[in-house]
């Protein structure tokens, strides 16, 4: 794990945002992993900013509103934040992974109508942060490797964000068509 | 008796996944038959490209159909692999993880090198260097722009990561040779000349327009500065 002082600056974050149902804090503190995660490509930084975002979604729904499912959610998130931040402090890295990948499966087990919802939630999570690190300039591929989904749904997502002109345009239009009408010559 | 040589195949269309991915998304692959037919080369990808595009879609419902599609084209020989140029696989497989080290450590930010590509964008640079020592004219198509980049100007992906990353990155310049040469053209680029050369079918002034854009919206980097040019030619 690296950049571990800021990675638990994060996590303690999130659960104030949490507790203040800030879904946009949530969104922008997934987007501050995502810079180093974008650099380290650890995977569990990765993970921790699929999590935060995920969590930012769900406590949209009208299904956590009420107090005793609320409760419910926030008592196990804590635990799961507490628990990740403590196998950080200790650089139990091993640990570290089982945690992180216990988070998901925790969360998916919280309600039976709702589990359904939270792996969409997070399969778009996986998606939307796999469109930011490409936006920092890693490739398709290599992106779509690290948040372990396709390039299929990657391309199609990517398309929709705006083209980070001028960098994008390295050739002039001119030129490229006709390298590609000289090839069909 | 039946002759053993290969083809004297002088050029080739070298695809990464992006490219293939967007026509087939898109609906496209009518017009992608159509323009092999009129293309005096080969189509190719990777054994990479292929895992990408057929394996590893083939596990997941949702995107088996297209996997389907694209392994038609296979088994068509509209897209063919490699070695029916007589290139050898292991060789360039080879190459391709050289070259990948390369590319992966020239940018480093905070001291990690930053891992920028994969063994399937990097396998088409290496399979366009086979190529050109075989004599056979080519270029690559790729949609996404990362590769392209650090091809045509590598200074561009280290401005992207010192924009976005907000910290110093640092580049070994001397890397940038590796990826001199090699010659880009996007899927946007194969559809306009499918338009231009009446592959396109459909008969309306917005074709051109509607085309460029869904391709874009399927992963080609291409500017709404870009398309609004390539209307005007």
């Amino acid at each position: 794990m690296q950049e571990k002082e800021n990675i638990l600056r994060i996590l303690q974050e999130t659960k104030e945002a949490l507790n203040n149902k800030d879904s946009f804090k949530l969104k922008e503190l997934s987007n501050q992993t995502i810079h180093t995660a974008s650099m380290t490509q650890d995977r569990e930084n990765i993970a921790i900013a699929v999590f935060v975002y995920s969590l930012s979604k769900l406590i949209q729904r009208r299904e956590y509103q009420s107090p005793k499912s609320w409760e419910e959610f926030y008592k196990l998130i804590s635990s799961q934040i507490d628990l990740v931040m403590n196998a950080i402090r200790k650089k139990d890295d091993e640990n570290l992974r089982k945690v992180v990948e216990q988070v998901r499966i925790r969360m998916e087990k919280l309600s039976g109508e709702l589990k359904f919802y939270v792996q969409d939630v997070f399969r778009k999570a996986q998606i939307n942060k796999a469109s930011k690190i490409y936006e920092h300039g890693i490739s398709m591929e290599q992106t779509a490797k690290l948040l372990g989904i396709t390039i299929f749904e990657l391309a199609s997502y990517a398309g929709q964000k705006p083209e980070g002109a001028p960098y994008g345009q390295t050739v002039d239009i001119k030129t490229r068509i006709k390298l590609a009408e000289d090839m069909f010559k | 008796m039946k002759s053993l040589a290969l083809p004297t195949t002088k050029k080739a269309i070298i695809f990464d996944s992006g490219s293939i991915i967007n026509f087939t998304l898109n609906g496209l692959l009518g017009e992608f038959r159509e323009l092999k037919k009129i293309f005096n080369g080969k189509f190719l990808i990777s054994k990479e490209v292929y895992e990408e595009i057929v394996n590893k879609p083939m596990e997941i419902k949702k995107f088996k159909l297209e996997a389907l599609k694209i392994k038609e084209l296979i088994s068509e020989n509209v897209l063919e692999l490699p070695t029916s140029l007589g290139i050898d696989e292991s060789k360039l497989s080879a190459k391709t993880q050289e070259l990948m080290k390369i590319a992966n450590n020239t940018f480093f930010g905070h001291e990690n090198a930053i891992h920028v590509i994969d063994s399937g964008e990097t396998s088409c640079l290496v399979l366009s260097t086979l190529l050109t020592e075989k004599g056979i004219k080519n270029v690559i198509s790729v949609d996404e722009r990362t590769i392209r980049m650090l091809g045509e100007r590598p200074e561009n992906i280290l401005e992207t990561l010192k924009k976005k990353l907000h910290t110093s990155i640092k580049a070994n310049k001397e890397n940038f040779k590796f990826f001199k040469g090699f010659k880009f053209i996007r899927s946007t680029e194969l559809i306009f000349l499918a338009y231009k050369r009446g592959i396109v079918k459909m008969k309306n002034h917005n074709v051109l327009d509607a085309l460029l854009y869904a391709l874009k919206f399927n992963g080609c980097s291409i500017s709404d500065e870009e398309i609004a040019e390539m209307e005007r030619l």
